[in-house]
């Protein structure tokens, strides 16, 4: 059936008033208001189309209607997004809770139609069916990254899984092996899956559904086999599939998508570290840095952990935390996710290079980050900016100064 | 695609740049409807200008080609406006977003099509000014909210935006860039008097003589002692009868009473029955004072006239203005009111008003005639009244919400609104950004003498009828 799962959500589609909130960032108080761009497509390409949940509910509307039909032309602003939930964050009406899903089953449908998803993406997907990670590099190598102290300890028995995550796998390897620097010095009892596959993010976000189910029911079967309590990870778009998608429905999660046996808790490294500075189990060195932090959307807006990170960087004697204008459930997105850096790179650029900008107006040296995915793109800005901001994650600062009391 | 068709999006490529010009469907669509019953129509074009030399080229590509053009700054308005009656090309102004200028010495300040609320808002909040912002989405463009008489959140006190404004600058519809005001003098843009009214060309004509350019209105500086005071009575006569006495001190920023249903969030949807013990109607007043003292006085001008009434046997009751509201009323622009979320829910989502200026006198009759029409159409009279200048003209108008699903609830949804206005013209009303179905209900009972003034009018300045035709239901 056409626009089978579309459909389903058609009730809540037409929640969506076309008011236009979804535009740009703005909140009110007697001292200032915050106005700011917020969409980045919008603020790339301007027409409405491509403007918030009121752009994509149009499109969802014109095609449930029979007044739009499927077309490359039309793929581009259902694509041409980071699915930060930008607009989700600024949306009064019943609407809000559906804007991502709605976003995402555009994409399922376009990919059904035959006009999604966009080359690079299509190829990811072929590549996390034969290596099982979005790069196409070798599944052998995944934990090529990890010391050999600790290969030994690899899907043995222990309270926490670490799910490493794709892009700390193959492009981020910095940022794994800090986190298993941090978990070796906080003495945590831990171990990887060596045969750890990609957690299905790319997919979902890019309407490649059928693709995510079989990595979740892969991943699911990892956990009986390391019998671990929990999963800690350091990667923001993991953590989101692994503790929303996996394990709630329609519209938070893909559980009735995804069908997987799943129900074990998922943290992610800076909530683990926060708890530990919290109980006081923890010794931090100094880092006499100025520091802004990024809210990666998967973390962020998606799974609505924003202090967490800002109490672990606050907890660090002599860091002096800096935050951007657009901070919290108003942060601006790297431009990486939702398949925009594979699918439009120039785009993911763009809006990067927009983020580094502001990052760099609050004078900060450092812009720190818990996301490996938004550490890569927003690096990448850096260098091609040739700012002097230096590219770090939670994880990699911790690593260099936190001990067990 | 016709050569025809294919000449125009090159043309109009050539002028903005190929990114902005489009004639795909995909793109044309989000423009073919807004929050209204108002009949969805497609655009041939959309086209993004960033500068005024763009829009003059576009405006004489309309007249060569002989084809309609729709400015559009945000399309958020509650009237269908910016739907293309007859085709053409929307001119989306979004990129032109430039505010030019906030002089604080004189207090104005001057900006494009493209600015919000939020970005307005925030400008002038630094500099502790102010504008007269509406119940509407931040994206929303101040400078299309003053050209087409929009209310803000003082205007019971000091009138409509539009009363506001001080200088314009306008691409007619034949291409040439008109200045009106002290602006085509001078690079001051303090005032419109004592020139002849030329705004009065542009204002209130929906989009139909010209494209604003820029837009110089008033700002005031924000008082910081505010207060919202509270009354609430069990009939719209009583109601009427304290607001027209309160107004006579203009005390309040803004006096503003609403029904049981429209004080409901969402608006009951369909028609519910108001609990027998509610009283109907409610009453919020906006103080603001530069002195706890002189705030001070208002409440007692306030209190003065509530004590009044209350002698005279009116039902007015005092009650509790709930902390958030209140915060919300005194901090505009919110993103509390005027939400649409106040209006729409339990899978609601179309909006539409009839309304809105009528003389507070006929407020009680006209309100009764309107809630036999709501009800007999299943929709909540979810009315709001407001004061306009101390009152020389007020507001009456019924927020409501309707189900876009179905063409059945649509159909209703107009009828009942129409027949309102319909109405309402037999007791004063003027409905304000009128869809086009009130248009023609408003010009079937106009003076002859006045459609042939503004027919003239428009053939003066809009030669070969390209300017949102349709729209003001001449031409």
């Amino acid at each position: 059936m056409a626009l089978e799962e579309l459909s389903k959500l058609r009730d809540k589609i037409y929640t969506c008033t076309h008011c236009g909130n979804c535009k740009v960032f703005y909140e009110w108080g007697a001292g200032k208001n915050l106005y700011a761009a917020g969409c980045p497509s919008g603020d790339s390409f301007f027409f409405d189309i491509y403007y918030g949940s009121r752009g994509r509910s149009s499109a969802a509307k014109g095609l449930l209607s029979g007044k739009l039909k499927w077309t490359e032309g039309l793929a581009h602003p259902i694509f041409a997004c980071q699915v930060c939930a930008g607009c989700q964050s600024m949306c009064e009406v019943d609407f809000k809770k559906y804007t991502i899903r709605t976003m995402e089953t555009l994409r399922y449908e376009a990919n059904k139609a035959g006009v999604g998803p966009l080359p690079n993406q299509k190829r990811f997907g072929e590549y996390v069916q034969r290596e099982h990670n979005p790069y196409g590099d070798r599944h052998a190598e995944r934990f090529a990254w990890l010391p050999k102290d600790l290969r030994e300890k690899s899907s043995k028995k222990a309270e926490y899984l670490y799910f490493a995550g794709c892009t700390a796998s193959y492009r981020q390897k910095n940022i794994a092996q800090a986190t298993v620097q941090l978990f070796k010095n906080l003495g945590l009892d831990f171990t990887v899956a060596e045969d750890e596959w990609c957690c299905g993010s790319p997919l979902l976000r890019t309407g490649q559904w059928d693709l995510a189910k079989t990595v979740a029911e892969h991943n699911a079967s990892l956990l009986s086999k390391t019998k671990a309590d929990k999963i800690v990870t350091t990667c923001a778009g993991c953590y989101r599939s692994l503790k929303m998608d996996y394990q709630k429905e329609v519209p938070e999660g893909y559980k009735e998508v995804l069908k997987v046996d799943f129900n074990v808790p998922v943290i992610h490294t800076a909530q683990l570290v926060e708890d530990l500075i919290k109980k006081g189990s923890l010794k931090l060195g100094d880092y006499k840095k100025r520091i802004t932090y990024h809210d990666p959307c998967h973390l962020g807006r998606h799974a609505e952990v924003y202090d967490s990170p800002r109490n672990v960087l606050k907890s660090i004697p002599s860091v002096e935390l800096i935050e951007m204008p657009r901070n919290r459930q108003y942060a601006w997105c790297c431009g990486a996710g939702g398949g925009v850096k594979s699918g439009i790179p120039e785009f993911a650029m763009e809006t990067a290079v927009k983020r580094v900008e502001e990052a760099e107006a609050t004078g900060a040296e450092v812009l720190a980050s818990t996301c490996p995915f938004c550490w890569r793109n927003l690096d990448d800005a850096i260098k091609a900016k040739g700012s002097k901001l230096k590219m770090l994650d939670i994880a990699e600062i911790m690593a260099e100064i936190a001990k067990k009391k | 695609m016709s050569e025809k068709q294919d000449r125009i999006l090159r043309k109009l490529r050539e002028i903005v740049g190929d990114q902005f010009a489009s004639d795909e469907e995909h793109v044309l669509y989000p423009y073919s409807f807004d929050l209204t019953w108002a009949t969805p129509r497609m655009p041939d074009y959309v086209v993004m200008p960033k500068t005024v030399e763009d829009v003059q080229r576009i405006v004489r590509l309309a007249n060569l080609e002989r084809i309609p053009i729709v400015p559009y700054c945000s399309g958020t308005n509650i009237g269908g406006l910016t739907i293309p009656e007859q085709g053409g090309i929307i001119v989306d102004l979004k990129r032109m977003n430039r505010i030019i200028e906030i002089n604080t010495d004189v207090g104005y300040a001057v900006f494009e099509p493209g600015v919000s609320h939020a970005k307005l808002s925030a400008a002038l909040k630094e500099k502790g000014y102010d504008f007269g912002w509406p119940v509407g989405t931040p994206s929303a463009s101040p400078l299309a909210l003053a050209v087409n008489h929009g209310i803000g959140h003082f205007s019971s006190r000091f009138g409509i935006n539009s009363e506001f404004i001080t200088g314009m600058e306008v691409v007619l519809p034949t291409g040439e860039i008109a200045k009106v005001g002290s602006c085509a003098f001078s690079d001051s843009w303090h005032s419109l008097f004592p020139l002849p009214m030329l705004s009065g060309l542009f204002v209130g004509w929906l989009g139909t003589t010209g494209i604003v350019t820029k837009l110089g209105v008033w700002v005031v500086e924000a008082p910081p002692y505010r207060d919202v005071v509270t009354v609430k009575a069990d009939t719209i006569e009583d109601m009427t009868r304290y607001m027209i006495r309160f107004r006579k001190t203009y005390a309040a920023d803004e006096l503003t009473a609403v029904s049981w249903w429209l004080a409901q969030v969402p608006i009951p949807y369909p028609y519910q029955e108001k609990s027998k013990d509610a009283p109907e109607w409610f009453s919020f007043a906006v103080l603001r004072a530069w002195s706890e003292k002189e705030l001070e006085a208002k409440r007692d001008l306030w209190k003065t006239a509530v004590k009044e009434e209350q002698k005279k046997g009116s039902s007015l009751l005092e009650f509790e203005y709930p902390p958030e509201a209140k915060r919300a009323r005194t901090e505009l622009p919110s993103r509390i009111i005027g939400s649409t979320k106040n209006y729409c829910g339990a899978g609601v989502a179309g909006i539409a008003w009839p309304g809105t200026f009528t003389p507070a006198v006929n407020w009680p009759k006209l309100y009764s005639e309107w809630k036999k029409i709501y009800i007999a159409h299943n929709l909540s009279p979810a009315v709001r009244v407001t004061d306009f200048k101390g009152s020389h003209y007020g507001m009456l108008r019924a927020m409501t919400p309707f189900d876009k699903k179905t063409p059945e609830a649509i159909e209703n949804a107009r009828n009942a609104m129409t027949k309102a206005v319909e109405v309402g013209i037999r007791y004063g009303l003027i409905p304000y950004k009128p869809p086009v179905d009130y248009q023609s209900l408003l010009n079937s009972k106009a003076d002859p003498g006045y459609i042939q003034l503004i027919t003239k009018v428009k053939d003066m300045l809009d030669p070969n009828h390209i300017m949102n035709p349709g729209k003001l239901g001449v031409r």
